[in-house]
């Protein structure tokens, strides 16, 4: 068995956020089918979606960081993925969120788990600055974006087509 | 911090075979930039070359296999990818070989699958293996005919197309 070695756990008031595990993968497949990632680069069908799950474990290697897969600590299951995205030739670091299933969502799941990767990214990673892009309408993503206290930034450099929303400082 | 995976190494009489890492980025961008990626889904962009690198190591991690960057000893330098491949829409375990610009004509394709393929069948005890080559890539042919591997069947692969399905000698017949 061939695992990764070196990735960060960051637990939550009700959540554990681990790195993405082989076992995840036909969750993230049958998500990547669906009309709901539609605005994460979706629908994808078995192939495109099972070779994106390996960019997602890779995205780990190449860059050190990568995306996290949420669960309840003590239920392993995977809600969704959170965490930090930069393909190489995205303009900035990255903090993107996904819940799988819409029964999860309206529990405050993805605004616990992006809390905590955002706090990390600040005293963990030590990032300068931090973005969110989210494709336009994805109103349930920049209600997140908004209620984590990201503000629209309308000057920087857009990958494809997104609103980019960028993340405050904490002020020490 | 560091993120690895505990890939092998293997190693020919001129070539290291390690994990894909970062610093083959540059290497495995040109080569799927060029004219000669276009029977492995190419040309493409320098974003989808970057997908393509994480997805080899991501395919280690899930599959517990994969395919080993080569490494020119002389050099250095990376010159191709070789190895165990099986994503998802392949119809079995497939032994791999892509050479970069310049490291044709060396033997170094054949020279890694030979050591890929002793990997398999010698450590994880796989009984047969399968090379998926475009129709009209004929010097992937050569290589696999070099390898004692014979025509199969045909494949349609929904991203690559035509190809033809080469299966490797078990390896009882290579003992």
């Amino acid at each position: 068995m061939i695992t990764l070695t070196g990735t960060p756990t960051i637990t939550t008031e009700r959540l554990t956020l681990r790195a993405p595990l082989p076992q995840d993968a036909p969750t993230f497949v049958e998500f990547y089918k669906t009309d709901r990632a539609q605005y994460v680069g979706g629908p994808k069908d078995d192939r495109r979606g099972w070779e994106f799950f390996c960019t997602e474990i890779g995205h780990w290697v190449v860059r050190g960081y990568g995306m996290f897969v949420v669960t309840y600590t003590g239920d392993d299951t995977p809600l969704g993925i959170i965490g930090h995205w930069n393909p190489k030739t995205w303009p900035e670091q990255e903090v993107g969120w996904v819940i799988f299933d819409p029964a999860q969502e309206g529990k405050g799941v993805a605004f616990e788990a992006a809390k905590a990767v955002i706090d990390y990214t600040w005293t963990t990673l030590k990032w300068d600055t931090i973005v969110s892009y989210i494709a336009y309408p994805n109103t349930r993503s920049i209600a997140l974006a908004e209620r984590l206290g990201a503000v629209r930034d309308e000057s920087a450099e857009v990958p494809g087509t997104a609103y980019v929303y960028r993340h405050p400082r904490p002020t020490a | 911090m560091s993120v690895t995976f505990s890939a092998p190494t293997l190693e020919t009489a001129r070539l290291i075979l390690r994990a894909p890492e970062l610093s083959d980025f540059d290497a495995l961008a040109a080569f799927y930039a060029s004219p000669r990626a276009a029977f492995v889904g190419g040309p493409q962009s320098r974003e989808l070359s970057w997908r393509s690198l994480a997805l080899e190591a991501g395919h280690w991690v899930l599959r517990g296999f994969g395919r080993w960057t080569l490494v020119e000893k002389a050099s250095q330098a990376p010159v191709g990818i070789v190895g165990l491949w099986h994503p998802e829409g392949f119809p079995e375990n497939e032994l791999g070989w892509d050479l970069f610009d310049g490291a044709t004509g060396k033997g170094y394709a054949t020279a890694a699958a030979i050591a890929a393929r002793a990997y398999a069948y010698d450590t994880l005890g796989w009984t047969t293996l399968t090379s998926l080559i475009a129709v009209g890539n004929d010097g992937s042919r050569r290589v696999a005919q070099r390898l004692g591997a014979t025509y199969d069947s045909d494949f349609t692969h929904d991203r690559f197309g035509s190809m033809q399905l080469w299966r490797h000698p078990g390896p009882e017949a290579l003992a």
